[in-house]
């Protein structure tokens, strides 16, 4: 039994991507933002209204939360419990993965 | 009793029939043999060769998809037919990913290897990738300039790129390969779209041909799209830029579940986005 991929649209920048919600965990909070899967530009909110500006020596992109990296240990695509938690869950769709 | 040789009887058979359709049969075997392996190559047909008919030789597979990269036309020719092909590459995944990503990207291409397939999935060597490379500085880099002969079979870097730092490697149009993505490193995250992933939402622009050509094509557009050529456009947005170049060519089809209802179009599009000279991702789109 997978997952089920979780989303809010297409990505706008590349248009080939899926906005994505992803979370991470530091000090035992929760933070969330969006992003693509194929791009990495980020947003704060599945609104996809602020885009989350990336350091310029920086080579992954980084949880506006926190700042550490998205693709860190502690960073993951958010489950559907993480995404009611961020309270989001009326605002992306989820696919579920098809058997074999 | 002894049997003929078949070429004797053939030629017995030829003796049988009129001058006249004799002469027009073998113009006709003639334009056969000239035809035959570039209707292979033009429209990825496996016409037989009349040595393949008239002897035990193996039918010849078609021409156009050969793993040497002679240059990226090769495999862009193959992409009239968008076909749902097992990759060259399978990344090996070192960082922590959800589960669902992989599930989600790991859905095995539901065709048949052919020999072409099997050829192109010799080329390829991600799987090294991330496994720090070379991570001794004192060891000389490796470069382009490997002897052909070598194959780029073992090779990490196709024969092409040129490693410029740890796990970093560079094109000769300078490019940058590195670490990064949810896949470790970049390589591995363009090398998704060398397979289609049917059930993903949206589209997914598919690659036609091997990593080594995927990299050539990449290499050729982002030369054209910094001179901006015709052809070509070019969009900033927030460090990162996004370029899109038009092929002569169909360089590869839309998947996903969007190109999927469309029947998988062919495109001769590539998008390319870097943060400076770093690539981000890449796709035909």
């Amino acid at each position: 039994m997978t997952a089920p991929l979780i989303y809010v649209e297409s990505c706008p920048v590349c248009g080939d991507g899926l906005c994505r919600i992803r979370v991470c965990i530091t000090d035992q909070r929760l933070n969330g933002c969006v992003l693509c899967d194929e791009c990495e530009a980020v947003w704060t909110d599945p609104s996809l209204q602020e885009r989350v500006s990336r350091k310029p020596d920086a080579d992954d992109p980084q949880c506006p939360g926190c700042g550490q990296s998205l693709w860190s240990k502690n960073a993951h695509w958010a489950n559907i419990g993480e995404v009611c938690l961020l309270g989001w869950y009326d605002r992306v769709r989820v696919v579920s993965a098809k058997e074999g | 009793m002894a049997t003929k040789p078949r070429s004797e009887s053939a030629v017995n058979a030829l003796r049988m029939i009129p001058t006249k359709w004799a002469v027009i049969l073998l113009g006709i075997l003639i334009v056969y043999v000239v035809l035959q392996p570039r209707l292979n190559q033009w429209f990825g047909w496996n016409l037989p060769s009349v040595a393949s008919m008239v002897g035990d030789e193996k039918p010849a597979k078609a021409t156009n998809k050969k793993g040497e990269s002679t240059k990226n036309e090769t495999s862009r020719n193959d992409t009239a037919k968008p076909t749902k092909k097992g990759n060259d590459v399978e990344p090996d995944l070192e960082k922590e990913s959800n589960p669902e990503t992989a599930s989600s990207k790991k859905k095995p291409a539901e065709k048949t290897k052919t020999a072409e397939e099997a050829d192109e999935e010799r080329e390829q060597p991600i799987s090294t990738l991330g496994k720090s490379q070379n991570n001794n500085p004192s060891q000389p880099t490796k470069t382009a300039t490997k002897p052909k002969n070598e194959s780029d079979e073992s090779d990490p870097l196709y024969g092409f790129l040129t490693e410029v730092g740890r796990n970093r490697y560079e094109s000769p149009a300078g490019l940058v390969y590195g670490p990064g993505s949810e896949e470790g490193h970049r390589l591995k995250h363009i090398a998704r779209h060398l397979e289609d992933q049917p059930d993903r939402p949206g589209s997914h622009g598919v690659f036609k041909g091997s990593m080594k050509a995927f990299l050539t094509t990449i290499d050729e557009g982002y030369a054209r799209a910094k001179k901006g050529a015709k052809g070509t456009t070019k969009k900033e947005d927030d460090g990162l830029v996004v370029y899109e170049i038009t092929f002569e060519k169909a360089i590869g089809f839309i998947g996903g579940e969007a190109g999927g209802r469309k029947k998988n179009p062919a495109t001769k599009k590539l998008r390319l986005v870097v943060r400076g000279s770093n690539v981000i991702t890449a796709f035909p789109f």
